[in-house]
């Protein structure tokens, strides 16, 4: 059970965002996303979630290729997500925002409930009791019959991802979790991330927060101009001096960074030499 | 044949002309505000009921009044619908402008609603007789007969559209405007008065729809409260047809709804064997709308919604 | 903590005569109605034809946020399909229960021919759309005279009856109209309380998001849609047999936006709402007869007062039914 993306690419006209990138991603494992602004990375999310369309190469879920498909199709195939910028249903209760993603996908089942008033209480309460467990995994118990919009921004953030969880996704894509959280709520969201992992999950976080993706990330694909440049466990990716050139650097190109990264290796080569 | 075919296309181009000046409302406000003016079709109402009331009130008696009086008239009537423009974006819109997409609607329907009833309550709900603001002279050319009230429709008609692309594309106020409809939080961040753009497409978008209602009561010399439905509909049909938002997409799809609904005028009940009589006209710019949607949303010039857009626009 | 206590208490206390005042007064309203003079039973009549309405059109501008403009064309899919299966006409005269059923199926399919195409479009478009079709209906009805007999309508329509009762003065038609609205008031209610109606409210507020959570997002809409217009339709097969009459003066475009607007002043989004709208809409006319004309141009006004003001209407969308219910008994 694997999501991978084969030869995935973006164009928007002539302007190409995601160049031919192929990668696996595991289930049991957290999987970061890095790169400086532009690099693709939230392009990538979008993508696999079915909000943009695939420009060409092809995602697929396990045997199942999920790029073409509909949006809402791409959710019941068991991908749920997460937005940069928090997108609740702000005037629905925090627990109807859970309550809603259990929309079925068979239009027989909606209007049983409606006219079988026992399969609807049967059906309502099942849900509240598995919202409401999420709901106190994040902390949100209290919450639960607040307008959703009215919670603290940081409470939103685990709100949006409680509501992404809540129909159990095999593929849970984090848009840039951490952004605008204050240190402690960050911290608090590092440890619900590790909590999460789960042999039959995967994760994938979006992340600026290099503090947050060190720590909670098993694997790391670092982006840089719609390219793959390196890929790793976290101790790799830190001992790169291409990724550290991608951002330090004012290489434009990847060709270019890894010049710059032989040039560099070979000058610290030679200090290192001196040195000793 | 040639005759009916010219005297045919004028007709056309006078109802094209006539959908394009209030097209150019819909879309101008569409474009700053992204809502649909229920209102505007009342605009155009308004100016046919505002030039006879400067008529009656300044001039008197219609006959042997000079062009420059009549000028006068339908300046001071057009002006006057535009600061009524002005108004009702003060009062009804702008409080809404922060609030979800079905508010700003909905006022402006209640804002229509009230201004037909309120004509209907001070004018009486009766079609009006509306003077012809040109003589009733016939010219014929190539066999077919034009007349010089159609002339007359469209040198005013596109002496307006000229004054409005120069004023949108070479003045300052024009740039200002253009910025607010490419992106206004930006147009906002970069110290252009918002507020401003808005008030000046309040202002000039209801001052063309009146021109276009007074041009439309002169052609065919009625005018009733309730003129502006229909018609507002089939401009705003004109303005989708073209691109919401593109002001030269509303002009061509005013004028190709124009000509569609002539030919399909003269040829509905020839192609159906008299099953479809003229009255369908209207249902035919209707069913224009319809398949513009379907097939190409973004119409003739309009650029299509690209994904970002629709990935961080929240529908009402 | 206690004074805390207390002021919920009180608050509840305050909630629940509020309650039992409201529902004491309805009660009393519905039985006292049907022993007034026919005068008042028919404009009775009418503010229940248009509850239903409202309760209908309510669906899809109040629940799945989707202006629709032309509701009234569904209004007179239903009113006509009575007047031509129960007429003179075609000397067809079907049973009443039969023809609602057909009309609502009719009603239905109408909606969902339209909402097809429509509904996956942007939102703001449909208004427009539902606009036109809402004129093409009424021009249809004006000039196909084979059909509908133009504008000179139907006349002569059968009287309704149910398994041999005769549904035709005022006074029955009262009842058959409670029993509808009551019904159709229910049968919303619980579609706005399950996961459809969750559903739509997602769709309301922020419909890529709905997708992103696995909604069908065109399905929703179109099963508010065609629910919309089946409501709308059965309101018509009871105003035709009520009036016995039908001609296309009673589907002009305005009586459409005056659904809206009653919508509007209520509350939408909530029943008890609608009740307030129509009784509004309705009811001020009657009272003040000399300033009929000045009616439309009061409700305009206020609804823009209210849309600025008091966006929820006068019936906030959190003042709906089950809170009434659960007020009563002070849980």
């Amino acid at each position: 059970m694997t999501l991978v993306f084969h030869n995935l690419r973006k164009q928007y006209g002539s302007h190409v965002a995601i160049d031919d990138v192929s990668t696996v991603f595991q289930p049991g494992l957290i999987h970061g996303i890095i790169g400086p602004n532009g690099a693709g990375k939230s392009t990538l999310i979008n993508m696999t979630a079915g909000s943009y369309l695939v420009s060409g190469g092809r995602i697929s879920l396990d045997d199942r290729t999920l790029s073409g498909l509909k949006k809402y199709q791409i959710a019941n195939s068991g991908v749920a997500r997460t937005y940069q910028n928090i997108r609740l249903f702000d005037q629905m209760t925090v627990l109807e925002n859970l309550e809603v993603c259990f929309y079925p996908t068979q239009v027989g089942q909606v209007w049983r409930e409606i006219l079988w008033p026992p399969f609807a209480a049967k059906r309502r309460i099942n849900r509240r009791d598995v919202c409401m467990e999420l709901l106190s995994f994040f902390g949100l118990q209290h919450y639960a019959d607040a307008e959703a919009g009215s919670l603290p921004y940081g409470r939103q953030r685990m709100l949006e991802i409680a509501r992404a969880l809540v129909t159990n996704p095999r593929v849970l894509l984090l848009d840039e979790p951490a952004a605008g959280l204050n240190h402690h709520e960050t911290t608090e969201l590092t440890a619900r991330l590790a909590e999460l992992k789960s042999p039959d999950r995967i994760m994938i976080v979006v992340e600026h927060d290099m503090d947050l993706v060190m720590s909670v990330c098993d694997r790391i694909v670092v982006m840089h101009h719609g390219k793959l440049l390196f890929q790793g466990t976290p101790a790799e990716v830190q001992a790169s001096s291409d990724v550290q050139l991608a951002y330090l650097g004012t290489a434009n190109d990847i060709d270019d960074i890894k010049t710059a990264a032989k040039d560099r290796r070979a000058q610290l080569g030679i200090r290192a030499r001196r040195r000793t | 044949m040639l005759g009916i075919l010219i005297q045919q296309t004028f007709n056309a181009l006078t109802i094209g002309a006539i959908y394009a000046l209030i097209a150019l409302g819909y879309t101008m406000v569409y474009g700053v505000l992204r809502m649909i003016n229920f209102a505007h079709g009342e605009m155009f109402m308004l100016g046919a009921y505002a030039a006879f009331l400067a008529l009656t009130l300044f001039v008197g008696d219609i006959g042997g009044v000079g062009a420059l009086a009549l000028t006068l008239v339908f300046a001071v009537a057009v002006v006057g619908v535009g600061l009524v423009g002005v108004g009702i974006e003060r009062l009804a819109y702008r409080p809404l402008r922060n609030s979800n997409r079905l508010a700003p609607m909905l006022s402006s329907l209640g804002v229509s609603l009230s201004l037909v009833t309120g004509v209907q309550i001070m004018a009486g709900p009766q079609p009006v007789a509306f003077p012809s603001f040109f003589p009733a002279t016939r010219i014929g050319i190539l066999g077919g007969t034009v007349t010089l009230v159609q002339i007359g429709i469209l040198v005013a008609a596109f002496v307006l559209m000229a004054a409005l692309y120069v004023l949108v594309n070479r003045s300052r106020a024009g740039i200002i405007v253009r910025a607010v409809s490419e992106n206004r939080s930006t147009a906002q961040l970069l110290g252009i008065n918002v507020n401003l753009a808005i008030s000046l497409v309040f202002f000039f978008g209801p001052l063309l729809g009146a021109a276009g209602g007074i041009l439309y009561a002169s052609y065919y010399g009625i005018m009733t409260p309730t003129m502006g439905a229909v018609v507002g509909l089939k401009a705003f049909t004109a303005a989708i047809l073209g691109g919401i938002g593109s002001i030269p997409g509303a002009m061509l799809g005013a004028f190709i709804l124009a000509f569609v609904e002539v030919a399909g005028t003269a040829l509905l009940p020839v192609l159906s064997g008299g099953l479809l009589g003229t009255e369908y006209r209207d249902v035919l710019a209707f069913v224009i709308l319809i398949l513009v949607l379907l097939v190409r949303p973004a119409g003739i010039l309009g650029e299509p919604v690209s994904e970002e857009s629709m990935v961080y626009k929240r529908e009402f | 903590m206690s004074s805390v206590d207390t002021s919920v208490q009180m608050r509840m206390r305050g909630g629940r005569l509020l309650s039992l005042l409201i529902l004491a007064t309805a009660v009393a309203l519905i039985i006292v109605t049907p022993f007034l003079p026919n005068y008042y039973v028919r404009v009775a009549n009418g503010l229940l034809i248009y509850i239903l309405l409202g309760i209908g059109l309510n669906i899809v501008i109040g629940y799945a946020g989707l202006l629709d403009l032309g509701f009234v064309a569904f209004y007179a899919v239903g009113a006509y399909t009575y007047a031509l299966l129960a007429s003179p006409q075609f000397d067809l005269h079907l049973p009443f229960l039969l023809i609602v059923v057909i009309a609502a199926a009719v009603g239905a399919i109408t909606g969902i021919l339209l909402g097809l195409p429509v509904l996956k479009m942007r939102g703001d478009y449909l208004a427009i759309v539902t606009l036109g079709f809402g004129e093409i209906i009424r021009i249809v009805i004006n000039n196909l005279d084979w059909l509908t007999g133009g504008p000179k309508g139907i006349a002569r329509l059968d009287k309704a009856s149910i398994a041999g009762i005769e549904l035709a003065r005022p006074t029955e038609i009262y009842w058959l109209l409670i029993v509808v609205v009551f019904a159709v008031a229910i049968f919303v209610w619980r579609m706005e309380k399950s996961i459809l109606g969750k559903a739509w409210a997602a769709i309301r507020e922020d419909q890529d998001a709905a997708r992103g959570i696995g909604i069908n997002t065109t399905n929703a809409k179109l099963a508010a849609f065609a629910t919309s217009a089946t409501i709308g339709s059965i309101a018509g097969v009871i105003f035709a047999a009520s009036q016995r009459f039908v001609s296309p003066d009673s589907f002009a475009l305005q009586e459409s936006v005056l659904i809206v607007l009653m919508i509007v002043i209520g509350g939408i989004g909530n029943i008890l709402g609608i009740v307030i709208g129509a009784a509004i809409l309705i009811l001020l006319p009657e009272v003040l007869r000399e300033f009929a004309e000045w009616r439309i141009l009061f409700l305009g006004l206020l609804m823009i007062v209210l849309i600025i003001v008091r966006p929820a209407g006068i019936v906030p969308r959190t003042f709906g039914p089950e809170k009434l219910i659960r007020g009563l008994f002070g849980k």
